[in-house]
Protein backbone atom coordinates (compact mmCIF):
# COMPACT_ATOMS: atom_id res chain seq x y z
CA UNK A 1 0.00 0.00 0.00
CA UNK A 2 1.40 3.46 -0.83
CA UNK A 3 0.92 6.91 0.77
CA UNK A 4 -2.16 8.56 -0.44
CA UNK A 5 -0.75 11.76 -2.52
CA UNK A 6 -2.67 14.79 -2.32
CA UNK A 7 -3.31 15.70 -6.06
CA UNK A 8 -6.06 17.69 -8.22
CA UNK A 9 -5.74 15.28 -10.64
CA UNK A 10 -3.15 15.08 -13.76
CA UNK A 11 -4.20 18.47 -15.00
CA UNK A 12 -2.64 19.95 -11.69
CA UNK A 13 0.48 18.48 -13.69
CA UNK A 14 2.97 22.15 -14.58
CA UNK A 15 3.88 22.80 -18.11
CA UNK A 16 6.32 24.96 -18.54
CA UNK A 17 5.96 25.30 -15.18
CA UNK A 18 10.27 25.77 -14.05
CA UNK A 19 10.92 29.69 -14.48
CA UNK A 20 13.49 30.90 -16.83
CA UNK A 21 14.89 33.11 -14.25
CA UNK A 22 15.60 29.75 -12.16
CA UNK A 23 18.36 28.37 -14.61
CA UNK A 24 20.02 30.89 -16.13
CA UNK A 25 22.09 29.64 -19.09
CA UNK A 26 21.08 32.10 -21.68
CA UNK A 27 23.89 32.07 -23.78
CA UNK A 28 25.99 30.89 -21.95
CA UNK A 29 27.23 27.96 -23.72
CA UNK A 30 28.03 27.44 -27.45
CA UNK A 31 28.38 24.59 -30.02
CA UNK A 32 31.79 24.95 -31.77
CA UNK A 33 32.39 21.84 -33.44
CA UNK A 34 30.44 19.91 -36.01
CA UNK A 35 31.26 16.23 -37.44
CA UNK A 36 29.31 14.31 -40.06
CA UNK A 37 29.90 10.99 -42.07
CA UNK A 38 28.93 10.52 -45.31
CA UNK A 39 25.35 9.35 -45.23
CA UNK A 40 24.42 6.10 -47.09
CA UNK A 41 22.22 3.05 -47.44
CA UNK A 42 25.36 0.85 -46.83
CA UNK A 43 28.54 2.50 -44.53
CA UNK A 44 30.43 -0.63 -44.86
CA UNK A 45 31.58 0.12 -41.61
CA UNK A 46 30.75 -0.33 -37.76
CA UNK A 47 28.99 2.16 -35.86
CA UNK A 48 31.75 2.59 -34.09
CA UNK A 49 34.08 3.74 -36.75
CA UNK A 50 31.19 6.02 -37.94
CA UNK A 51 31.15 7.86 -34.62
CA UNK A 52 34.84 8.32 -34.08
CA UNK A 53 35.24 10.18 -37.97
CA UNK A 54 32.47 12.05 -36.87
CA UNK A 55 33.57 12.92 -33.21
CA UNK A 56 37.20 13.78 -34.60
CA UNK A 57 35.90 16.18 -37.45
CA UNK A 58 33.87 17.90 -34.52
CA UNK A 59 36.88 17.60 -32.14
CA UNK A 60 38.85 19.48 -35.02
CA UNK A 61 36.92 21.82 -36.04
CA UNK A 62 36.31 22.85 -32.74
CA UNK A 63 40.20 23.64 -32.86
CA UNK A 64 40.82 20.84 -30.03
CA UNK A 65 42.47 17.66 -29.49
CA UNK A 66 40.61 15.05 -27.99
CA UNK A 67 42.38 15.02 -24.93
CA UNK A 68 41.05 18.66 -24.09
CA UNK A 69 37.34 16.75 -24.72
CA UNK A 70 36.69 16.15 -20.89
CA UNK A 71 32.53 15.23 -21.17
CA UNK A 72 30.73 12.72 -23.23
CA UNK A 73 27.16 12.43 -24.15
CA UNK A 74 25.17 9.22 -25.80
CA UNK A 75 22.07 8.54 -26.69
CA UNK A 76 20.64 5.79 -25.49
CA UNK A 77 19.53 3.90 -28.73
CA UNK A 78 22.95 4.04 -30.11
CA UNK A 79 25.31 0.99 -30.74
CA UNK A 80 28.30 3.33 -29.72
CA UNK A 81 28.82 2.89 -25.71
CA UNK A 82 30.20 6.21 -24.37
CA UNK A 83 33.61 3.85 -23.32
CA UNK A 84 33.61 2.34 -27.02
CA UNK A 85 34.81 6.03 -28.15
CA UNK A 86 36.35 7.01 -25.09
CA UNK A 87 38.67 4.42 -25.26
CA UNK A 88 38.87 4.69 -29.31
CA UNK A 89 39.71 8.46 -28.98
CA UNK A 90 41.86 7.98 -25.70
CA UNK A 91 39.88 10.79 -24.25
CA UNK A 92 41.65 10.08 -20.94
CA UNK A 93 39.96 13.30 -19.76
CA UNK A 94 36.54 12.10 -19.09
CA UNK A 95 34.92 13.81 -15.99
CA UNK A 96 31.16 13.95 -16.82
CA UNK A 97 29.44 10.92 -18.68
CA UNK A 98 25.74 11.51 -19.71
CA UNK A 99 22.97 9.98 -21.60
CA UNK A 100 19.34 10.40 -22.85
CA UNK A 101 16.45 9.25 -24.88
CA UNK A 102 14.21 7.49 -26.03
CA UNK A 103 15.70 7.13 -29.40
CA UNK A 104 15.25 10.77 -31.13
CA UNK A 105 13.70 12.21 -28.62
CA UNK A 106 17.88 12.70 -27.10
CA UNK A 107 19.84 15.14 -29.01
CA UNK A 108 18.59 18.63 -27.89
CA UNK A 109 18.48 17.21 -24.27
CA UNK A 110 21.70 15.59 -24.97
CA UNK A 111 23.06 19.45 -25.54
CA UNK A 112 21.16 20.20 -22.76
CA UNK A 113 23.18 17.58 -20.61
CA UNK A 114 26.16 19.02 -21.61
CA UNK A 115 25.42 22.20 -20.92
CA UNK A 116 24.47 21.31 -17.65
CA UNK A 117 27.89 19.65 -17.12
CA UNK A 118 29.31 22.59 -18.25
CA UNK A 119 27.49 25.46 -15.83
CA UNK A 120 27.67 22.90 -12.69
CA UNK A 121 31.74 22.62 -13.55
CA UNK A 122 31.08 19.10 -14.42
CA UNK A 123 32.98 19.53 -17.84
CA UNK A 124 34.42 22.52 -19.48
CA UNK A 125 34.64 20.86 -23.70
CA UNK A 126 31.69 17.82 -24.21
CA UNK A 127 31.25 15.85 -27.31
CA UNK A 128 27.80 14.66 -27.93
CA UNK A 129 27.69 12.13 -30.30
CA UNK A 130 24.75 9.79 -32.60
CA UNK A 131 26.12 6.95 -35.30
CA UNK A 132 23.85 4.12 -36.82
CA UNK A 133 23.60 2.05 -39.34
CA UNK A 134 20.12 2.35 -39.89
CA UNK A 135 19.71 0.94 -43.21
CA UNK A 136 22.66 -1.88 -43.43
CA UNK A 137 22.12 -2.46 -39.74
CA UNK A 138 19.52 -2.65 -37.27
CA UNK A 139 16.17 -1.06 -39.34
CA UNK A 140 13.90 1.28 -37.01
CA UNK A 141 10.60 0.86 -39.20
CA UNK A 142 11.07 -3.57 -38.97
CA UNK A 143 8.20 -5.00 -37.40
CA UNK A 144 8.11 -4.32 -33.92
CA UNK A 145 8.39 -8.75 -32.89
CA UNK A 146 9.98 -11.83 -34.81
CA UNK A 147 6.96 -14.11 -35.82
CA UNK A 148 8.70 -16.71 -33.56
CA UNK A 149 8.82 -14.85 -31.18
CA UNK A 150 6.83 -16.32 -27.58
CA UNK A 151 3.74 -13.95 -26.17
CA UNK A 152 4.23 -10.13 -26.52
CA UNK A 153 3.99 -7.19 -23.77
CA UNK A 154 3.87 -7.06 -20.36
CA UNK A 155 6.58 -5.70 -17.77
CA UNK A 156 5.45 -2.43 -17.87
CA UNK A 157 5.57 -2.70 -22.15
CA UNK A 158 2.02 -2.44 -22.72
CA UNK A 159 2.70 -3.87 -25.99
CA UNK A 160 0.24 -6.36 -25.47
CA UNK A 161 -2.34 -3.65 -26.30
CA UNK A 162 -1.50 -2.78 -30.31
CA UNK A 163 1.12 -5.47 -31.27
CA UNK A 164 -1.88 -8.00 -31.41
CA UNK A 165 -3.33 -5.94 -33.72
CA UNK A 166 -0.88 -5.49 -36.22
CA UNK A 167 0.12 -1.52 -34.93
CA UNK A 168 4.34 -2.51 -35.67
CA UNK A 169 5.76 0.69 -36.72
CA UNK A 170 6.27 4.31 -36.34
CA UNK A 171 4.59 5.01 -39.70
CA UNK A 172 1.48 3.42 -38.59
CA UNK A 173 1.19 4.93 -35.63
CA UNK A 174 1.94 8.52 -37.11
CA UNK A 175 -0.72 7.70 -39.94
CA UNK A 176 -3.24 7.75 -37.12
CA UNK A 177 -2.86 10.45 -36.00
CA UNK A 178 -2.47 12.02 -39.89
CA UNK A 179 -6.33 10.43 -40.29
CA UNK A 180 -6.90 11.84 -37.41
CA UNK A 181 -6.39 15.39 -38.08
CA UNK A 182 -7.25 15.48 -41.60
CA UNK A 183 -10.84 14.46 -40.13
CA UNK A 184 -10.67 17.08 -38.05
CA UNK A 185 -9.03 19.75 -39.55
CA UNK A 186 -9.48 19.06 -43.14
CA UNK A 187 -5.85 19.03 -43.99
CA UNK A 188 -5.39 17.32 -47.52
CA UNK A 189 -2.82 14.76 -49.29
CA UNK A 190 -1.85 17.72 -51.07
CA UNK A 191 -1.07 19.45 -48.50
CA UNK A 192 1.02 17.19 -46.41
CA UNK A 193 3.02 16.86 -49.39
CA UNK A 194 4.30 20.24 -49.53
CA UNK A 195 6.60 18.81 -46.36
CA UNK A 196 8.68 16.14 -48.20
CA UNK A 197 8.51 18.29 -51.44
CA UNK A 198 10.46 21.06 -48.79
CA UNK A 199 12.59 18.87 -47.62
CA UNK A 200 13.52 17.34 -51.11
CA UNK A 201 13.94 20.69 -52.87
CA UNK A 202 16.27 21.67 -49.93
CA UNK A 203 18.08 18.30 -50.44
CA UNK A 204 18.73 18.81 -54.06
CA UNK A 205 21.01 21.96 -53.01
CA UNK A 206 22.81 19.98 -50.64
CA UNK A 207 25.51 17.49 -52.49
CA UNK A 208 25.47 15.54 -48.89
CA UNK A 209 21.91 14.93 -49.07
CA UNK A 210 21.05 11.08 -49.86
CA UNK A 211 18.26 12.42 -52.19
CA UNK A 212 20.11 14.58 -54.00
CA UNK A 213 19.56 14.74 -57.41
CA UNK A 214 16.37 13.35 -57.41
CA UNK A 215 14.07 15.80 -58.06
CA UNK A 216 9.87 15.67 -56.81
CA UNK A 217 7.05 17.23 -57.44
CA UNK A 218 3.41 17.13 -56.33
CA UNK A 219 2.53 14.19 -58.82
CA UNK A 220 5.49 12.09 -58.05
CA UNK A 221 4.56 12.50 -54.17
CA UNK A 222 1.05 11.44 -54.54
CA UNK A 223 1.71 8.78 -57.50
CA UNK A 224 3.99 7.16 -55.15
CA UNK A 225 2.64 4.15 -53.33
CA UNK A 226 0.89 3.99 -49.99
CA UNK A 227 2.51 2.18 -46.81
CA UNK A 228 -0.06 2.76 -44.42
CA UNK A 229 -2.58 5.54 -45.76
CA UNK A 230 -2.82 8.28 -45.72
CA UNK A 231 1.18 7.97 -45.51
CA UNK A 232 2.90 7.49 -48.51
CA UNK A 233 6.35 6.42 -49.58
CA UNK A 234 7.54 10.10 -49.37
CA UNK A 235 5.45 10.77 -46.10
CA UNK A 236 8.35 8.19 -44.37
CA UNK A 237 12.02 9.72 -43.60
CA UNK A 238 15.08 7.86 -44.99
CA UNK A 239 17.11 5.16 -43.20
CA UNK A 240 21.14 6.23 -42.96
CA UNK A 241 23.94 4.69 -42.25
CA UNK A 242 25.82 7.51 -41.12
CA UNK A 243 26.94 9.59 -37.98
CA UNK A 244 26.86 13.12 -36.28
CA UNK A 245 28.78 14.68 -33.47
CA UNK A 246 29.06 18.08 -31.31
CA UNK A 247 31.34 19.72 -29.10
CA UNK A 248 30.15 22.18 -26.73
CA UNK A 249 32.12 24.88 -24.73
CA UNK A 250 31.27 27.64 -22.58
CA UNK A 251 30.79 30.90 -24.70
CA UNK A 252 33.68 32.69 -23.25
CA UNK A 253 36.09 29.82 -24.32
CA UNK A 254 34.03 29.53 -27.98
CA UNK A 255 35.09 33.49 -28.49
CA UNK A 256 38.89 31.85 -28.63
CA UNK A 257 38.01 29.26 -31.36
CA UNK A 258 38.37 29.19 -34.92
CA UNK A 259 34.75 29.19 -36.00
CA UNK A 260 32.06 32.02 -34.91
CA UNK A 261 30.38 29.95 -32.15
CA UNK A 262 26.67 29.12 -32.22
CA UNK A 263 25.42 30.36 -28.85
CA UNK A 264 22.91 28.07 -27.19
CA UNK A 265 20.11 30.72 -26.43
CA UNK A 266 18.41 28.18 -24.37
CA UNK A 267 17.71 24.64 -24.75
CA UNK A 268 14.08 22.57 -22.88
CA UNK A 269 12.70 19.12 -22.25
CA UNK A 270 9.66 18.38 -21.03
CA UNK A 271 6.78 15.56 -20.87
CA UNK A 272 3.73 16.52 -20.66
CA UNK A 273 0.37 15.70 -18.91
CA UNK A 274 -1.15 12.23 -19.33
CA UNK A 275 1.82 10.98 -20.97
CA UNK A 276 1.24 7.60 -20.31
CA UNK A 277 2.93 4.56 -19.92
CA UNK A 278 4.43 1.98 -21.80
CA UNK A 279 6.06 1.81 -25.33
CA UNK A 280 5.91 4.53 -28.38
CA UNK A 281 2.00 3.47 -29.08
CA UNK A 282 0.70 4.50 -25.96
CA UNK A 283 1.05 7.89 -27.60
CA UNK A 284 -2.07 6.87 -29.51
CA UNK A 285 -3.66 6.44 -25.60
CA UNK A 286 -3.51 10.29 -24.84
CA UNK A 287 -6.90 11.90 -24.93
CA UNK A 288 -5.12 14.46 -28.20
CA UNK A 289 -3.83 12.35 -30.98
CA UNK A 290 -2.75 15.81 -33.22
CA UNK A 291 -0.49 17.34 -30.82
CA UNK A 292 2.54 16.13 -29.49
CA UNK A 293 5.11 16.89 -26.74
CA UNK A 294 6.13 19.79 -29.06
CA UNK A 295 3.60 22.06 -27.15
CA UNK A 296 5.13 22.18 -23.33
CA UNK A 297 8.42 21.57 -24.82
CA UNK A 298 7.92 24.83 -27.15
CA UNK A 299 6.75 27.08 -24.25
CA UNK A 300 9.19 26.02 -21.58
CA UNK A 301 11.57 26.90 -24.91
CA UNK A 302 10.55 30.03 -25.63
CA UNK A 303 10.15 31.50 -21.87
CA UNK A 304 13.75 30.28 -21.39
CA UNK A 305 14.81 32.15 -24.03
CA UNK A 306 12.99 34.96 -23.71
CA UNK A 307 11.97 34.69 -27.58
CA UNK A 308 8.37 33.38 -29.52
CA UNK A 309 7.94 31.98 -32.74
CA UNK A 310 7.95 35.43 -34.72
CA UNK A 311 11.76 35.68 -33.44
CA UNK A 312 12.93 32.33 -35.09
CA UNK A 313 14.70 32.83 -38.61
CA UNK A 314 14.88 29.54 -39.86
CA UNK A 315 14.27 25.75 -37.99
CA UNK A 316 15.03 22.14 -38.01
CA UNK A 317 11.83 20.53 -37.16
CA UNK A 318 12.12 16.56 -36.60
CA UNK A 319 10.69 15.03 -39.32
CA UNK A 320 10.59 10.98 -38.92
CA UNK A 321 7.22 11.67 -40.97
CA UNK A 322 5.72 14.33 -42.72
CA UNK A 323 2.89 14.90 -40.37
CA UNK A 324 5.35 15.20 -37.40
CA UNK A 325 6.57 18.48 -39.00
CA UNK A 326 2.48 19.58 -39.62
CA UNK A 327 1.48 19.32 -35.79
CA UNK A 328 5.16 20.73 -34.80
CA UNK A 329 4.40 23.77 -36.87
CA UNK A 330 1.18 23.95 -34.80
CA UNK A 331 2.38 23.31 -31.65
CA UNK A 332 5.45 25.26 -31.86
CA UNK A 333 2.60 28.43 -32.47
CA UNK A 334 4.44 29.18 -36.07
CA UNK A 335 0.30 28.49 -36.90
CA UNK A 336 -2.62 27.83 -35.06
CA UNK A 337 -3.96 24.44 -33.93
CA UNK A 338 -5.75 22.68 -37.28
CA UNK A 339 -3.67 25.62 -39.65
CA UNK A 340 -0.60 23.67 -40.50
CA UNK A 341 -2.10 22.23 -43.74
CA UNK A 342 -2.88 25.59 -45.30
CA UNK A 343 0.26 27.06 -43.68
CA UNK A 344 2.57 25.13 -45.87
CA UNK A 345 0.35 24.93 -48.71
CA UNK A 346 0.74 29.12 -48.84
CA UNK A 347 4.63 27.80 -49.12
CA UNK A 348 5.17 29.14 -45.59
CA UNK A 349 8.29 26.76 -44.71
CA UNK A 350 10.12 26.77 -48.58
CA UNK A 351 13.55 28.85 -48.51
CA UNK A 352 11.57 32.77 -48.53
CA UNK A 353 8.86 31.72 -46.52
CA UNK A 354 8.21 33.14 -43.07
CA UNK A 355 10.07 30.09 -41.31
CA UNK A 356 12.02 27.92 -43.86
CA UNK A 357 12.39 24.59 -42.58
CA UNK A 358 15.36 21.63 -42.75
CA UNK A 359 17.66 23.11 -44.82
CA UNK A 360 19.52 20.32 -45.39
CA UNK A 361 16.83 17.96 -46.68
CA UNK A 362 16.05 16.67 -42.76
CA UNK A 363 14.96 13.43 -42.70
CA UNK A 364 12.75 13.08 -45.13
CA UNK A 365 15.47 13.55 -47.83
CA UNK A 366 18.72 14.45 -45.79
CA UNK A 367 19.43 11.41 -43.66
CA UNK A 368 17.95 10.18 -40.53
CA UNK A 369 20.88 10.05 -37.83
CA UNK A 370 17.56 10.20 -35.61
CA UNK A 371 17.64 13.83 -34.92
CA UNK A 372 21.46 14.90 -34.55
CA UNK A 373 21.79 15.90 -38.09
CA UNK A 374 19.44 19.04 -37.80
CA UNK A 375 21.82 20.48 -34.99
CA UNK A 376 24.28 20.35 -37.21
CA UNK A 377 22.32 21.69 -39.92
CA UNK A 378 21.52 24.26 -37.10
CA UNK A 379 24.84 25.15 -36.51
CA UNK A 380 25.44 25.60 -39.98
CA UNK A 381 23.13 28.09 -40.37
CA UNK A 382 24.49 30.37 -37.88
CA UNK A 383 28.01 30.12 -39.12
CA UNK A 384 26.26 30.90 -42.76
CA UNK A 385 27.71 27.82 -44.14
CA UNK A 386 23.84 25.54 -45.12
CA UNK A 387 23.68 25.05 -49.01
CA UNK A 388 20.45 26.50 -48.47
CA UNK A 389 21.61 29.86 -46.26
CA UNK A 390 18.44 31.37 -44.77
CA UNK A 391 20.30 34.98 -45.37
CA UNK A 392 20.69 36.86 -42.29
CA UNK A 393 19.57 33.95 -40.42
CA UNK A 394 20.42 34.73 -36.72
CA UNK A 395 18.42 32.01 -34.61
CA UNK A 396 17.73 28.45 -35.80
CA UNK A 397 15.18 26.26 -33.58
CA UNK A 398 15.76 22.49 -33.75
CA UNK A 399 13.69 19.79 -32.16
CA UNK A 400 14.36 16.74 -31.14
CA UNK A 401 10.26 16.26 -30.58
CA UNK A 402 8.66 13.15 -32.07
CA UNK A 403 6.97 11.28 -29.03
CA UNK A 404 6.71 12.08 -25.55
CA UNK A 405 9.14 13.46 -23.54
CA UNK A 406 10.85 15.99 -25.86
CA UNK A 407 13.51 18.32 -26.41
CA UNK A 408 14.26 21.01 -28.43
CA UNK A 409 16.64 24.65 -28.26
CA UNK A 410 17.43 27.77 -30.29
CA UNK A 411 20.63 28.37 -31.58
CA UNK A 412 21.63 32.16 -32.14
CA UNK A 413 24.92 33.78 -33.57
CA UNK A 414 27.19 35.76 -31.53
CA UNK A 415 26.22 39.23 -33.16
CA UNK B 1 -5.21 -10.55 -48.85
CA UNK B 2 -3.75 -13.61 -48.45
CA UNK B 3 -3.67 -16.29 -45.87
CA UNK B 4 -1.05 -15.13 -42.89
CA UNK B 5 2.12 -16.83 -43.03
CA UNK B 6 2.83 -17.13 -39.30
CA UNK B 7 0.79 -17.77 -36.23
CA UNK B 8 -1.21 -14.97 -34.40
CA UNK B 9 1.00 -12.89 -32.03
CA UNK B 10 -0.21 -13.75 -28.87
CA UNK B 11 0.00 -11.50 -25.76
CA UNK B 12 1.19 -11.97 -22.36
CA UNK B 13 -1.98 -12.29 -20.72
CA UNK B 14 -0.51 -12.79 -16.95
CA UNK B 15 0.98 -9.49 -16.12
CA UNK B 16 0.25 -7.69 -12.99
CA UNK B 17 -1.48 -4.43 -14.23
CA UNK B 18 -3.11 -5.45 -17.54
CA UNK B 19 -3.90 -9.54 -17.09
CA UNK B 20 -7.52 -9.10 -16.03
CA UNK B 21 -8.29 -7.96 -19.60
CA UNK B 22 -7.44 -10.64 -21.40
CA UNK B 23 -9.14 -12.74 -18.57
CA UNK B 24 -12.56 -10.73 -18.83
CA UNK B 25 -11.84 -11.15 -22.67
CA UNK B 26 -11.18 -14.66 -22.61
CA UNK B 27 -15.26 -14.96 -20.63
CA UNK B 28 -16.45 -12.35 -23.51
CA UNK B 29 -16.14 -9.87 -21.23
CA UNK B 30 -14.53 -5.76 -21.79
CA UNK B 31 -13.24 -4.45 -18.36
CA UNK B 32 -11.65 -1.06 -17.78
CA UNK B 33 -9.89 -0.76 -14.44
CA UNK B 34 -11.46 2.00 -12.13
CA UNK B 35 -10.33 3.39 -9.03
CA UNK B 36 -12.52 3.34 -5.70
CA UNK B 37 -12.05 7.46 -6.41
CA UNK B 38 -13.10 6.94 -9.60
CA UNK B 39 -10.34 7.33 -11.45
CA UNK B 40 -10.68 5.22 -14.91
CA UNK B 41 -7.06 3.55 -15.24
CA UNK B 42 -6.00 3.47 -18.71
CA UNK B 43 -3.39 2.15 -19.82
CA UNK B 44 -4.22 0.28 -16.39
CA UNK B 45 -2.03 1.00 -13.25
CA UNK B 46 -2.29 -1.01 -10.33
CA UNK B 47 -1.54 2.80 -8.25
CA UNK B 48 -3.93 5.68 -8.86
CA UNK B 49 -2.45 8.51 -10.39
CA UNK B 50 -5.04 10.89 -9.19
CA UNK B 51 -5.66 9.63 -4.98
CA UNK B 52 -2.55 6.97 -4.49
CA UNK B 53 -4.69 4.12 -3.58
CA UNK B 54 -3.64 0.56 -5.08
CA UNK B 55 -7.37 -0.75 -4.53
CA UNK B 56 -8.80 -0.46 -8.35
CA UNK B 57 -11.37 -2.71 -9.56
CA UNK B 58 -11.81 -3.95 -13.46
CA UNK B 59 -15.40 -3.02 -14.05
CA UNK B 60 -17.59 -4.61 -17.49
CA UNK B 61 -18.38 -1.86 -19.92
CA UNK B 62 -21.03 -2.45 -22.43
CA UNK B 63 -18.40 -2.62 -25.44
CA UNK B 64 -20.20 0.30 -27.45
CA UNK B 65 -17.28 2.48 -28.84
CA UNK B 66 -16.75 5.32 -31.93
CA UNK B 67 -14.30 5.31 -34.39
CA UNK B 68 -11.50 7.78 -33.81
CA UNK B 69 -8.62 7.01 -36.67
CA UNK B 70 -8.14 3.90 -38.69
CA UNK B 71 -5.12 3.41 -41.54
CA UNK B 72 -5.06 0.42 -44.08
CA UNK B 73 -1.57 -1.30 -43.57
CA UNK B 74 -0.46 -2.11 -47.60
CA UNK B 75 2.83 -2.21 -46.58
CA UNK B 76 3.88 -6.03 -45.79
CA UNK B 77 6.00 -6.03 -42.80
CA UNK B 78 4.92 -8.42 -40.47
CA UNK B 79 4.40 -12.23 -41.89
CA UNK B 80 1.05 -12.21 -38.78
CA UNK B 81 -0.24 -9.47 -40.56
CA UNK B 82 -0.95 -10.19 -44.70
CA UNK B 83 -1.50 -6.83 -46.31
CA UNK B 84 -4.43 -5.40 -46.60
CA UNK B 85 -5.29 -4.70 -42.89
CA UNK B 86 -7.20 -1.65 -41.51
CA UNK B 87 -5.81 -0.44 -37.86
CA UNK B 88 -8.89 1.05 -36.11
CA UNK B 89 -8.45 2.99 -32.60
CA UNK B 90 -11.79 3.47 -30.84
CA UNK B 91 -12.85 5.58 -27.87
CA UNK B 92 -15.41 4.31 -25.53
CA UNK B 93 -18.70 4.90 -25.16
CA UNK B 94 -18.90 5.39 -21.03
CA UNK B 95 -14.87 6.21 -20.64
CA UNK B 96 -13.95 8.57 -24.06
CA UNK B 97 -10.64 8.76 -22.81
CA UNK B 98 -10.12 5.02 -23.29
CA UNK B 99 -8.62 4.80 -26.12
CA UNK B 100 -8.21 0.66 -27.31
CA UNK B 101 -7.42 -0.91 -31.11
CA UNK B 102 -8.60 -3.25 -33.12
CA UNK B 103 -8.22 -4.43 -36.95
CA UNK B 104 -10.71 -5.18 -39.37
CA UNK B 105 -9.36 -7.03 -42.75
CA UNK B 106 -8.48 -5.32 -45.88
CA UNK B 107 -10.01 -2.21 -46.77
CA UNK B 108 -13.17 -1.52 -44.98
CA UNK B 109 -15.28 1.52 -45.75
CA UNK B 110 -14.99 3.53 -42.62
CA UNK B 111 -16.36 6.87 -41.44
CA UNK B 112 -14.96 9.37 -38.64
CA UNK B 113 -16.81 8.86 -35.37
CA UNK B 114 -18.89 5.97 -36.67
CA UNK B 115 -20.22 3.44 -33.96
CA UNK B 116 -18.05 0.92 -32.92
CA UNK B 117 -18.80 -2.65 -31.23
CA UNK B 118 -16.63 -4.99 -29.28
CA UNK B 119 -16.22 -8.59 -30.12
CA UNK B 120 -13.45 -10.99 -28.94
CA UNK B 121 -10.94 -12.84 -31.20
CA UNK B 122 -10.03 -16.20 -30.04
CA UNK B 123 -6.16 -15.89 -31.09
CA UNK B 124 -5.56 -19.50 -29.37
CA UNK B 125 -7.03 -21.88 -26.65
CA UNK B 126 -6.05 -19.41 -23.55
CA UNK B 127 -5.93 -16.44 -25.58
CA UNK B 128 -8.55 -14.13 -26.52
CA UNK B 129 -8.57 -10.23 -27.37
CA UNK B 130 -11.20 -7.76 -27.63
CA UNK B 131 -11.39 -6.51 -31.42
CA UNK B 132 -13.64 -4.03 -33.04
CA UNK B 133 -15.92 -3.86 -35.38
CA UNK B 134 -18.73 -1.44 -36.92
CA UNK B 135 -21.88 -1.78 -34.87
CA UNK B 136 -24.46 -3.82 -37.00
Amino acid sequence: MFRKVQRQGPAAGRVAGVSAELYDHRDRCAIVGIGATEFSKDSGRSTLTLAVEASLEAIGDAGLVPIDIDGIVRCDMDDVRTSDLIHTLGLDNISYLGENGPGGVAPAAMVGQAVAAILSGQATAVLVYRSLNGRSGRRYGAASQASDAPRVGGNGTYDEYWLPYGLQTPGQCFALMARRHMIDFGTTPDQLGRIPIACRNRANANPAAQMHGRPMGLDDYLGARMISDPLRLFDFCLETDGANALVVTTAERARDLPRPPALIRAVAQASLPDVQPGNFYSVLMRESLTTLPAAPVGRLLFERAGLGPDDIDVAQLYDCFSITVLLQLEDYGFCAKGEGGSFVADGSIELDGSIPINTAGGHLSEGYIHGMNHIVEGVRQIRGTSTNQVPGAETCLVTSTALPPGSALILRGDG
Amino acid sequence: MSEPEAPPLLPVTDDHDTGPLFEAAARGELVVRVCACGEVSHLPTSYCRRCGSSEGTWRPVSGRATLLSWTTVTHQLHPAFPTPYTIVLVSLEEHPQVHMFGQLAGTPDLTADQPMEVWFQQLAEDVAIPQWRPAG
